[in-house]
């Protein structure tokens, strides 16, 4: 699923987490990790490194620091990029003030900018454990059949107990056109007819799938794209959302007037996995 | 002691009719333009016309007096009402206008937009800056003022027109549709910014309030809303639905917020609707107006004020006296061509095939409620005739009917070649 998987790493109290994190799946996906710290690379710091590597089972042989220097977010990318990487983990807080939200953030940045597939760890751990609860994101998009793939590739993989797919559906028609002007049994049908198309295009979707033994549930919500998949994922307390990457590179304006994946990242609710095209 | 002003007991009696009567007349009429599959508020312009002057006044002129008479207090009053449902409407064609949706369709609907918008303000503008007299100017020293009005008048489009029609053709989600509403959704606030600036030309301004002045005002009324406005509603309104009884919390709440913003942009002299529309857009827009809650609102406002609203135009104004047939048939000519043209050229620039663009343009190309509220305030201001008020009606109401067929005949033989 990933050949090449990264870490950005800084010297703070959860870089250990996350290299047992990232231990766990270099072993599940049998890769090269390669570590990457932006930053002066002086000699304690590197004995530093070199120690925490060691402890969390890393050698020469299946890794490799690049130190580098410069702004943090735009060399991370440059990385990802130059070594074909196609897995970057970064660790991220759940929520961010208002100016790092916006601002000042290395890992919304990352989450914004990156052309590599993220895999965003709000609370990695020394015991790390695989994800059992997993959404899926379903909704309609060219690449939502993709996408589907390969969350229950990776369902499979972790062996989860719950497999959520959650399609988000716009009931904004039917509220301006319908509903003020049918009866209630018309209104009705047209809800349901809109939830069950939404349903069907998942299950077509899936018919192609292997899914192995996994337990999948199809949920529709209504409402803004993006946030109502964060408020789902809270509910059911998944410990992984799989969602696409955003069509084109976020900006201010994306942020002042927020859409799907903003509305994620102003408040975290799992760990996330965001599916670059490229990534296989 | 002084006396309080009141109404009479006769004034409170008629005033409780005249509701009721529009309500009625105006329900049954929407029922009966739904049999015909066409939007409620055609019915409820003909309820207007059958209770007003023109068909009811016509025929039994005591009764109409007694019932609907301009001077009395209870009409004032009913005036009133009917200023509050305009309120209210343009305050829900701003909650229905998703920005997140505009975000995503990105620079096609910006293409289709600025075409659908800019060719017939344009040649609305020039046409009847060079022929004011034919097209019914209300005042010949606002030259300017009404060919902006009437080139504003022929760009606007009706959002919920064309959800309508979309939903019927089962395209509401496809890209064509979302690209079609997201223009509309553009159209829509670019349109009441122009508009609310015409009106403060109009000397709608408060005094010593030079127009640039009321221009920034506009914008940055609007601005200030959509960030600093949408963040304060997005931290309040949690807070509401987790600690107000709800929906009971939302709604007056929602109600005050549009109220007083309608208020402040009267007082610093942009129309109260502006407010109220800018309003609707930012509570809209945020993540935590729900669904239900919106379908409330419009519920609520739709099926109790719309209809108030649009009956009472036919109260107001005689559609048979002031019916001028060459004017209806040269409005109705470059409103739909100007806007078909336009909204086509746009689609084409955005990648659409000829059918698909000449659909996405009879979709633009409807006008609907919002284009007789904007057609209201211009006569209120003396800025358009009560001919020309007729005309922009009917070009609303035959533009809203011909959509549907329209755009099923451009699909259907995009399908068959």
């Amino acid at each position: 699923m990933f050949q090449k998987i990264a870490l950005a790493i800084a010297f703070s109290p959860r870089m250990e987490a996350l290299m047992c994190e990232i231990k766990r799946l270099s072993e599940i996906f049998n890769t090269e990790i390669i570590f990457i710290h932006i930053g002066i690379e002086s000699e304690k710091e590197q004995v530093k490194l070199d120690g925490l590597l060691l402890a969390s089972g890393f050698n020469q042989s299946n890794s490799r620091v690049i130190w580098e220097q410069g702004d943090p977010t735009k060399k991370i990318i440059e990385i990802c990029k130059r070594e074909n990487v196609d897995l970057l983990v970064t660790g991220a807080l759940k929520k961010e003030s208002f100016l790092r939200m916006h601002f000042s953030s290395v890992a919304r940045k990352i989450m914004r900018k990156a052309e590599v597939s993220l895999l965003i760890l709000l609370e990695p751990s020394m015991q790390p454990k695989s994800f059992k609860k997993i959404v899926i994101n379903g909704t309609d998009h060219p690449r939502t059949a993709e996408i589907i793939e390969k969350g229950l590739q990776l369902a499979k993989i972790e062996k989860a107990q719950n497999v959520h797919i959650i399609n988000e559906i716009q009931m904004m028609g039917l509220r301006m056109s319908v509903a003020g002007e049918d009866t209630a049994d018309t209104v009705e049908s047209t809800r349901r007819s809109l939830v069950n198309d939404e349903v069907v295009k998942i299950e077509d979707i899936l018919k192609n799938i292997d899914k192995g033994n996994l337990k999948i549930n199809i949920k529709i919500v209504s409402g803004k794209p993006g946030y109502e998949m964060a408020r789902f994922a809270e509910k059911v307390e998944a410990d992984l959302l799989v969602l696409r990457a955003p069509d084109h590179k976020l900006n201010l304006l994306d942020r002042f007037f927020p859409h799907d994946l903003e509305y994620i990242l102003n408040d975290l609710p799992s760990n996330l996995l965001i599916i670059q095209p490229q990534s296989s | 002691m002084e006396k309080l002003n009141t109404l009479s007991h006769g004034d409170v009696v008629t005033l409780f009719v005249q509701l009721s009567i529009m309500l009625i007349f105006a329900r049954l009429l929407a029922e009966a333009a739904r049999k015909f599959k066409q939007p409620a508020v055609v019915g409820e312009i003909f309820a207007g016309i059958i209770l007003g002057p023109t068909v009811f006044g016509l025929l039994a002129p005591e009764a109409f007096q007694s019932i609907f008479a301009m001077e009395s207090n209870s009409f004032l009053v009913l005036d009133g009402i009917v200023q509050m449902a305009v309120v209210l409407l343009l305050f829900i064609a701003g909650l229905e206008v998703e920005l997140h949706i505009v975000w995503a369709q990105g620079k096609n609907a910006l293409s289709i937009s600025f075409y659908s918008l800019i060719i017939p303000l344009v040649i609305g503008f020039l046409s009847t800056y060079f022929f004011p007299e034919f097209w019914g100017i209300g005042d010949p020293d606002s030259k300017l003022i009404f060919a902006l009005f009437i080139g504003t008048a022929l760009s606007i489009t009706a959002l919920p027109v064309i959800a309508r029609v979309l939903m019927d053709l089962k395209i509401f989600k496809s890209k064509m549709g979302l690209l079609i509403i997201a223009s509309a959704m553009i159209i829509d606030i670019l349109g009441w910014i122009i508009f609310s600036i015409i009106l403060s030309m109009m000397g709608r301004t408060v005094e010593g309030v030079s127009l640039w002045a009321t221009i920034a005002l506009t914008l940055g009324f609007t601005i200030l809303m959509l960030t600093v406005g949408k963040s304060i509603i997005n931290k309040a309104l949690p807070w509401v639905n987790k600690k107000m009884a709800w929906p009971g919390g939302l709604l007056s709440l929602s109600m005050a917020v549009c109220f007083m913003a309608a208020a402040f942009t009267e007082y610093i002299g942009i129309h109260a609707i502006f407010g109220a529309f800018i309003v609707g857009v930012a509570l809209g827009d945020s993540e935590f107006m729900t669904e239900k809650a919106k379908e409330i609102l419009h519920q609520f406002i739709n099926n109790i004020f719309a209809p108030l609203f649009f009956v009472s135009i036919g109260l107001k104004v005689n559609f048979i006296e002031g019916f001028n047939p060459i004017l209806v048939l040269s409005v109705l000519a470059i409103g739909f061509l100007t806007k078909i043209i336009g909204s086509g050229i746009g689609a084409k620039v955005a990648g659409f095939g000829n059918r698909d663009a000449l659909a996405i343009g009879y979709a633009m190309n409807t006008r609907g409620a919002m284009e007789i509220i904007l057609g209201l305030i211009a006569l209120e201001n003396g800025l358009i005739t009560n001919a020309m008020f007729i005309a922009l009606v009917v070009l609303a109401l035959a533009t809203s009917m011909a959509a549907g067929p329209l755009m099923k005949s451009a699909l259907r033989v995009k399908q068959k070649t």
